[in-house]
């Protein structure tokens, strides 16, 4: 009587690791590698025009000694915020009435399709399209202006801070409303009926069963949101008139000036961030168990 | 109760909520019918024109407002695109079979392909940027930016191809096995037809992406520019509308895309089957 | 003189997933033409058996021996083994036609054109679905995808075909004529067949020889005729369905219950202590009737009407249920009162007890 415990699994596992190899190797080298790289340029010496594996915390030091780039850190982190939020109170109310009050399934797919439907035209395109519409003879100050509303522009409309969240929150609030509309779809309708039966208010069968319930959608939402506001540096770039710097514009400027060491330690300091962040989140909710 | 009176509003909601998705593009798809070449991209609308997208094709007198220089970036961002999509979707399509038999050391390769498209495009583009300059490589948008771009894309095509073959019923693969045909000639003939519509959609994930990826483009890629790289270009100029009237195209552009995909998606499963006769008659 | 080894042989077959056992330690060998019917509980490890046969599965241990050739190691599609599905499996992408010519065009080898056309033409004629070629899987009903399956199957001459329950997901009547059909088919082609089924009635039916699987261990290996008389033990007696089981201990001549001491005809050398007698040798009498063989009290609980059969239900003083059947050919039903008292009556020789 053979053995052959080993065949029959390693035949398997062999045939796995040919498929898999191409891949794993391709983001080892082309992700891992220059993350890594980034940690370790971070150390390295940089002069005027120069830069040197030679290990020194110099870079650190400097960042964390301005002003500007402690500024930028923290205007990263109340934008982040304040998006997050944005994105989450205009997005929910969206998803609840797709993924929960509309019946037919057709209907919610389409409503859906439509919330996705400019993410197929131009990034840039779209980060654009606000400065005709916010700008001092925009069409929100037009109109505005037509309603009665306001005697004179609002010219705070555009580069500022608030072009940016109204822009990013444009772009990004999808990403919020994608899954909690799934977690909501998949609710079962009776146990909000039976709450109903029992008297239960439309504000208590809210807070005590659809809230808790589409709490995963929301976390996944918010992990896609924050990763990309985290990473933007475009939209801040586009809308704000160069006032508001993120770490991602940071990032920006230090390439262009050729200080790829600074660059990196903002990079590390990003990467950290997100890291927390996500981490944070998952803590909320199991999703492996939730979804 | 309550809910009868707030279903409404949540409609009337749902309605703004789409009109502030849509309300830039409507803003500007008017701004792009300004007159030219004095009308600027704001309203009022002087007069009514198609003037920008005459400009756009050079078919307008020479004026002070410069044509945009997208032709060659077009080329390559179309180019880079299809190399992008071709990669990923090969790579998803082959680590999504490697994830049907649970390999060792799975876990820690799945969290590194999803990895790609969480990480920011600053951060890959960068880290890239690093790599290549202490290589001494130079840097191009065929070589550095496509690794990247891969890197970000390859992961959707993964997702979206384990999700497809999540929900495959591998007895027809082991029928066909059963049947004496070979497991490369079974996967040809069995399995790749009917993941076809989700090849599809992987495809299409990739394309688009990369054909509008711009962060990590603008560190990894070199001199010559990818489309998005332009646009980002005219930004710190002054603005005319003929970008506006470029972002209407791009927008026909995409959506046309998406029609031949979903054309395409609506004959595959069809298409594959006859496909499949006709190669075994000739 | 490999014709000389005209059979199919398993030799110690052993297979785990993770903790769990499904197969531990199975032998078997199959002649040459033979129909062999595989019973067992869902649990039992008939579907391991038949994947771990057709290759797609490996063994843990034990060599799988097809016609002298071991094939244990060796790639499903060059094994020449048949395998039809439970749920059919068929290609959706493909017609009808196309399904059934998908061997024979994609071989390693495939025979020249008009061969191909032609026995697939033959084998289409054969399972009766002239006519059909053209049709889309989704266009024809679950008996034609059945035949369609088989087919697929036979139109590749094998030289063994197993099948998982392709029966199951039938109704009743189409179950019946495709029975038939196998049978058939099987004369005309000469081949072996082994046929998974959960169906005691199906089994016994089909083959020339029923293999009894419990708990991944062969517990019978005969035909349906010393099976059904002589099963090895009260689990495989459990499994036929056709016997009530009692539970007790043999004290010499006597099996001891809690209804009293059992007479019995036949006693099976078994490590479990039970006592057997079948559905059908069971007659029904008043709470007064004068007594004859075996006699047990019971409580009339329920009966279900079968077609051809009525099964009554009774209930005896510790709680379990004995089950009578009633051929309807041997006259009309009889009615009984629930939650009347009866006693239920056998001769001794239709008793078996193990022990």
């Amino acid at each position: 009587m053979a053995e052959h415990t080993d065949t029959a699994e390693s035949a398997k596992n062999r045939t796995a690791y040919w498929l898999i190899a191409p891949g794993a190797l391709w983001m080892t080298l082309f992700l891992a590698v220059p993350i890594l790289m980034i940690v370790y340029v971070s150390f390295w010496t940089q002069t005027t025009f120069k830069i040197e594996p030679i290990l020194t915390l110099a870079s650190w030091k400097q960042f964390f000694a301005s002003e500007t780039y402690i500024g930028s850190l923290f205007t990263t982190i109340r934008l982040w915020l304040i998006v997050l939020a944005a994105t989450f109170l205009l997005g929910y109310p969206t998803a609840l009435f797709v993924g929960l009050f509309v019946k037919s399934k057709t209907i919610s797919t389409v409503l859906l399709v439509i919330c996705v439907i400019p993410f197929w035209t131009s990034f840039l395109i779209r980060v654009l399209a606000w400065r005709p519409m916010l700008g001092k003879e925009g069409a929100i100050n037009i109109i505005l202006q037509k309603l009665g509303l306001i005697s004179s522009p609002i010219e705070a409309l555009l580069f500022s801070e608030i072009s940016v969240v109204i822009g990013m929150t444009q772009i990004y609030v999808v990403f919020m409303v994608g899954p909690i509309a799934f977690m909501l779809s998949r609710i079962d309708r009776n146990i909000i009926e039976a709450a109903r039966d029992l008297g239960a208010s439309f504000w208590r069968i809210f807070f005590k069963i659809i809230l808790p319930l589409s709490l995963p959608g929301v976390i996944v939402g918010a992990i896609f949101v924050s990763v990309m506001v985290l990473g933007e540096f475009a939209t801040a770039a586009a809308l704000s008139g160069r006032k508001v710097n993120l770490l991602g514009n940071i990032i920006v400027t230090q390439v262009g000036s050729l200080k790829w060491a600074l660059a990196s330690v903002v990079g590390v300091i990003l990467t950290v961030i997100m890291g927390l962040v996500i981490a944070g989140f998952l803590r909320v909710v199991d999703l492996k168990k939730e979804l | 109760m309550e809910s009868r009176v707030l279903k409404p509003v949540l409609a009337v909601y749902v309605g703004l909520f789409i009109l502030f998705l849509y309300g830039p593009f409507i803003v500007l798809g008017i701004l792009s019918f300004q007159q030219g070449p004095e009308g600027g991209p704001q309203f009022p609308i002087i007069e009514w024109s198609t003037y920008w997208y005459r400009h756009i094709f050079g078919l307008t007198p020479p004026s002070r407002v410069a044509p945009l220089p997208f032709g060659q970036s077009l080329i390559r961002s179309l180019t880079l695109a299809f190399m992008t999509m071709v990669t990923s979707t090969v790579l998803g399509v082959m680590s999504a079979q490697a994830f049907r038999s649970k390999f060792k050391g799975s876990g820690v390769v799945f969290y590194l392909i999803v990895l790609g498209m969480m990480v920011p495009g600053v951060l890959t583009g960068l880290g890239t940027a690093l790599t290549a300059n202490s290589l001494g490589i130079e840097r191009h948008w065929w070589s550095t930016a496509y690794v990247t771009h891969v890197v970000y894309t390859f992961p959707f095509a993964f997702l979206v191809m384990l999700a497809i073959l999540n929900r495959f019923d591998s007895s027809v693969e082991e029928a066909s096995w059963s049947l004496g045909v070979p497991p490369m000639r079974t996967f040809r003939k069995v399995t790749f037809p009917l993941i076809f519509p989700g090849v599809l959609s992987a495809m299409l994930f990739a394309f688009t992406l990369s054909y509008d990826e711009f962060s990590r483009t603008l560190f990894a890629s070199g001199r010559d520019q990818t489309l998005p790289l332009a646009i980002y270009g005219t930004f710190a100029v002054e603005i005319h509308p003929n970008i506006f009237a470029f972002g209407v195209l791009t927008t026909l552009f995409s959506f046309s895309l998406l029609t031949v995909y979903a054309i395409l998606m609506t004959m595959s499963v069809r298409r594959a089957g006859k496909a499949a006769i006709q190669e075994d008659i000739a | 003189m490999a014709e000389t080894i005209s059979n199919i042989s398993l030799a110690g077959i052993v297979k785990r997933y993770g903790d769990v056992t499904a197969l531990d330690g199975v032998s078997l060998v199959l002649d040459k033409n033979e129909y062999v019917s595989l019973l067992g509980p869902s649990g039992s490890g008939k579907t391991s058996l038949l994947r771990v046969i057709a290759g797609f599965e490996r063994p843990d241990a034990g060599t799988v021996t097809v016609f002298g050739r071991d094939v244990t190691n060796l790639a499903p599609h060059k094994r020449g083994i048949g395998f039809v599905f439970q749920n059919f499996a068929l290609f959706p992408h493909l017609s009808v036609y196309q399904n059934v010519a998908f061997g024979l065009v994609n071989a390693d080898t495939p025979p020249p054109a008009d061969e191909v056309r032609r026995r697939v033409t033959e084998m289409i004629r054969l399972v009766g679905l002239t006519g059909l070629e053209g049709r889309d899987i989704g266009q024809i009903s679950g008996g034609q995808r059945q035949r369609v399956a088989l087919a697929r199957t036979l139109v590749t001459e094998p030289r063994l075909i197993l099948l998982d329950e392709p029966l199951g997901a039938l109704d009743a009547n189409l179950r019946m004529r495709m029975r038939d059909e196998l049978r058939n088919i099987r004369e005309r082609l000469g081949v072996t067949f082994l046929h998974v089924t959960g169906s005691e009635t199906e089994a016994l039916a089909m083959g020339d020889r029923v293999v009894v699987l419990d708990r991944g261990a062969i517990a019978q290996f005969a035909t349906p005729d010393t099976i059904m008389n002589s099963p090895a033990n009260p689990n495989v007696a459990r499994f036929l369905n056709r016997y009530n089981v009692l539970l007790g201990e043999l004290r010499g001549d006597a099996f001891v219950t809690a209804y009293g001491d059992l007479a019995y005809g036949k006693r099976i050398e078994s490590s479990d202590g039970a006592y057997g007698i079948r559905y059908d040798r069971i007659a029904v009498v008043g709470e007064t009737a004068p007594s004859a063989g075996v006699e047990v009290p019971v409580t009339f609980v329920a009966s279900e009407y079968l077609g051809s059969a009525v099964m009554y239900f009774f209930e005896a003083a510790d709680g379990h249920i004995l089950e009578v059947e009633h051929h309807l050919g041997k006259g009309r039903m009889p009615e009984y009162r629930s939650r009347e008292k009866y006693k239920l009556q056998w001769k001794p020789e239709d008793a078996i007890v193990f022990g």
